[in-house]
């Protein structure tokens, strides 16, 4: 009889496989996080700074599980009409203009105000059934037979009312919409939240979520990431790749090169058919890994030193 | 769930807001998960339970203390044992002691007399383990609050673990004569007592640690800045910074308030082109608030440099949510000191301040001309001007002139006095005269003070 820790380590170890499968390399905390947040059906915040991979591990949990995946990018001044549902005012417009013709047919025989006023009150239902309703994001996650997984990008641009608006979703996931009730979700969705904390979000939003912090990687998943996305380079040229962007990483840039930006740098060196890292090379490459001006005037100096210290084999000329 | 309950409760001790409904959560994490895999737990109840990165970090230094505690208390008592690696919640032991009723379980129940000396002797790591768990919360361990109250709790545990038993068995082997196994169970004895005592003292240092901390820092927000030890600096620092922190994640978003009650019509129309006119999307008028731009004059002379210094470390660690300000410091001249900061610690910015500007008795009329020839230009109806003295100038001329003309250029002058209001206009204080044109004029001699000036002006700045 399997007791609980050894079916949660099993299933934590089935969902790390499952990813690398798909092209997702997790450590064990995102692969802890990912089977917390299914078994007791939390939401996950997963913070971390821009370009680890917080969005694509959502879109990874999307393919893994088989599941639709609902984005919902968030902005300021994101609100309940972008956000939940709105009506197709033009639609109703046009509905009304065509069926004029229709309304006197219907208004015959009807005498006075009062009675007329009764005869379109029967009808009222029609201009705000389902047809006319427009769902965004957080409404079809909710509607959605199947489940679906629901990505809620970059909460931390969205301002204060909308957190708030969220917390009912996040806790229950049902929504009070007034024209029609409250709407349950059928199979509660699996929703991730992702945040480059730019700022404080509240501890109501906090308290309902699972919080999993995702780091920049260690050189060597760094270089399994690279293994799974760039194939097609050299096992050496990866690990002084990686070691490269460790160091650069550990001096004092304004913004520290991401995981998205080593991947986009090995595929430039394959596409610029690169052999080795050489000074030349690696300078002319440098504002693909550093965003700031002042940053590559920071490393530029220094570049030769950093190349030859992360090299990890290096050959020697001569004895 | 004793344990889980006991935990949290030192997590909250090391700042870890946890709230009620977090900790089911960490009991539903539990059973789901099961309490065999220490790593496993570390990690899902980090999860659980810390939710920004400072609460991460005490969260894993709480959990390795905390569930190492017990095992390290048993291991380090006997030094010649190799380490056996038996976790404290209960993974299964592969001890072979024959006597050992439970396999290290939490719950073990207390087994019958002999059975600690059995232990003791057999080095059976696991059950010491368990007992001293058993005992601990028997014990009540979790209302320990003072490091005088070791002698009591080690005395305590040791006797909930058994200590009379021990000693039974000592007595019977003195009476029967086998001096071999008295001497034996005397050492058994002695390293109950060393094991019972590290425990102890680990729990106290775990538990109380924090609560002096806060009661320190709570301490040092009220006292008078100029009374400060040199001692006290760091925790000073350390106590701004958290301060400031705090103002800053309170006023980070840029507010847009939407006032309610008047519509925009211009915009109202253009949105609602595409009903064909009808009026279905209101728009509001919106007021921007903007971050307010601060200009600070400090006196560097005498006693109010303390303030002053203070002063500057929380204004340069809220930068980010008063990114434009610019400030001066001044006794007998003014100048400006913005670049200092932006270049040099805060320290170190602090010691050449003081070096260039802090010789001389103070002169707010000389200070005052020098303040308009550098900045009069830059005051405009959105700057904050705030100003830092005792108003004492010496019987020379106090400067109001210029100050008047100053603050009918900016949206509003802030004076803070480190003296206490009784003294203000006493000898040759000028406060009546230059508080005249001061929208605001507070004490402010202590970093509670500091706090509540600066929160106000962050909140009110519309």
């Amino acid at each position: 009889m399997k007791t609980n820790t050894e079916t949660a380590v099993t299933a934590i170890e089935t969902i790390s496989r499952g990813f690398a499968d798909i092209g997702y390399i997790c450590d064990q905390d995102i692969a802890t996080a990912l089977f917390l947040a299914r078994q007791l059906q939390k939401p996950l915040l997963v913070e971390g700074p821009p370009g680890v991979g917080k969005t694509e591990l959502a879109k990874a949990a999307a393919e893994y599980l088989n599941l639709d995946l609902i984005r919902l990018q968030c902005y300021e001044g994101l609100d309940e009409s972008k956000a939940l549902y709105e009506w197709q005012y033009g639609k109703q417009l046009l509905y009304t203009q065509v069926l004029r013709e229709k309304l006197s047919d219907l208004m015959d025989g009807a005498k006075g105000l009062d009675e007329s006023m009764a005869r379109l009150n029967g009808f009222e239902d029609v201009f705000f059934s389902e047809q006319f309703l427009l769902p965004r994001p957080l409404l079809s996650a909710l509607r959605s037979e199947a489940g679906c997984v629901l990505l809620i990008d970059e909460i931390d641009k969205a301002d204060n009312e909308f957190e708030a608006f969220l917390l009912e979703i996040l806790s229950d996931y049902q929504i009070s919409v007034p024209e029609l009730g409250t709407i349950k979700a059928k199979v509660p969705p699996l929703v991730f939240l992702t945040s480059n904390n730019t700022r404080e979000l509240s501890d109501a939003l906090k308290r309902r979520c699972l919080h999993l912090f995702i780091p920049f990687p260690d050189p060597k998943r760094e270089a399994e990431i690279i293994a799974t996305r760039v194939p097609d380079l050299d096992a050496r040229l990866r690990q002084h790749l990686v070691q490269f962007v460790a160091a650069i990483r550990g001096q004092d840039v304004k913004k520290p090169p991401a995981v998205s930006e080593t991947i986009d740098w090995a595929r430039a060196l394959i596409l610029l058919n690169a052999k080795d890292l050489t000074p030349e090379f690696v300078a002319s490459t440098l504002n693909v890994l550093l965003k700031f001006k002042s940053d590559i005037d920071i490393i530029e100096p220094q570049l030769t030193t950093l190349i030859r210290e992360s090299d990890p084999a290096p050959i020697t000329r001569g004895a | 769930m004793f344990m889980l309950g006991d935990f949290i409760r030192v997590l909250r001790a090391a700042e870890v807001r946890i709230s009620t409904a977090e900790s089911i959560e960490a009991a539903a994490i539990v059973e789901t998960i099961g309490l065999g895999d220490r790593q496993l737990m570390r990690t899902a109840l980090s999860q659980a339970l810390a939710k920004t990165d400072a609460e991460k970090d005490a969260f894993h230094a709480c959990f390795d203390e905390y569930f190492g505690a017990m095992l390290d208390a048993v291991k380090s008592s006997d030094n010649g044992s190799s380490a056996e690696d038996a976790s404290a919640d209960g993974a299964s032991s592969d001890t072979q002691d024959p006597h050992e009723q439970d396999s290290g379980d939490i719950s073990s129940e207390a087994t019958p007399s002999h059975d600690l000396a059995e232990m003791l002797l057999n080095n059976d790591e696991a059950g010491l383990a368990a007992r001293l768990v058993q005992a601990a919360s028997d014990a009540d361990m979790s209302d320990v609050r003072l490091f005088t109250q070791q002698g009591l709790f080690t005395r305590r545990i040791m006797e909930m673990m058994g200590l009379e038993e021990v000693e039974a068995a000592i007595q019977n082997a003195r009476n029967s004569g086998d001096g071999e196994y008295e001497s034996n169970l005397r050492h058994a004895r002695q390293r109950l007592f060393e094991m019972a005592r590290d425990f102890v003292e680990k729990q106290i240092a775990m538990r109380t640690a924090n609560s002096g901390k806060l009661v320190r820092e709570e301490a040092l927000s009220r006292i008078k800045l100029s009374n400060l030890d040199r001692s006290d600096m760091h925790i000073m620092r350390g106590l701004i910074a958290k301060l400031a922190k705090r103002l800053a994640a309170l006023h980070s978003r840029r507010q847009k308030r939407s006032k309610r009650g008047l519509i925009d019509v211009r915009k109202t129309l253009r949105k609602n082109q595409s009903h064909d006119g009808l009026l279905i999307d209101l728009q509001w008028r919106s007021v921007e608030v903007s971050r307010p731009r601060l200009i600070t004059m400090c006196d560097v002379s005498g006693s109010v440099a303390a303030v002053s210094r203070f002063l500057l470390m929380f204004l340069y660690s809220l930068d980010e949510v008063m990114p434009r300000t610019r400030s001066f410091a001044f006794s007998h001249a003014c100048g400006e000191i913005t670049d200092l900061f932006d270049r040099m610690e805060p320290e170190a910015a602090m010691t050449d301040t003081l070096m260039r500007f802090g010789g001389g008795s103070t002169d707010y009329g000389n200070a005052f001309t020098d303040l308009a020839r550098l900045v009069m230009d830059d005051l405009d109806h959105k700057t904050t001007l705030m100003i830092l003295g005792d108003g004492r100038s010496n019987y020379g001329d106090p400067g109001h002139e210029i100050l008047r003309e100053m603050s009918n250029r900016c949206r509003r002058v802030i004076w803070l006095n480190p003296e206490s209001k009784a003294l203000w206009d006493t000898g040759d204080s000028e406060m009546k005269r230059l508080g005249a044109y001061c929208h605001t004029v507070q004490v402010c001699n202590s970093v509670r003070h500091l706090e509540r000036v600066l929160d106000d002006m962050l909140r009110l700045s519309i």
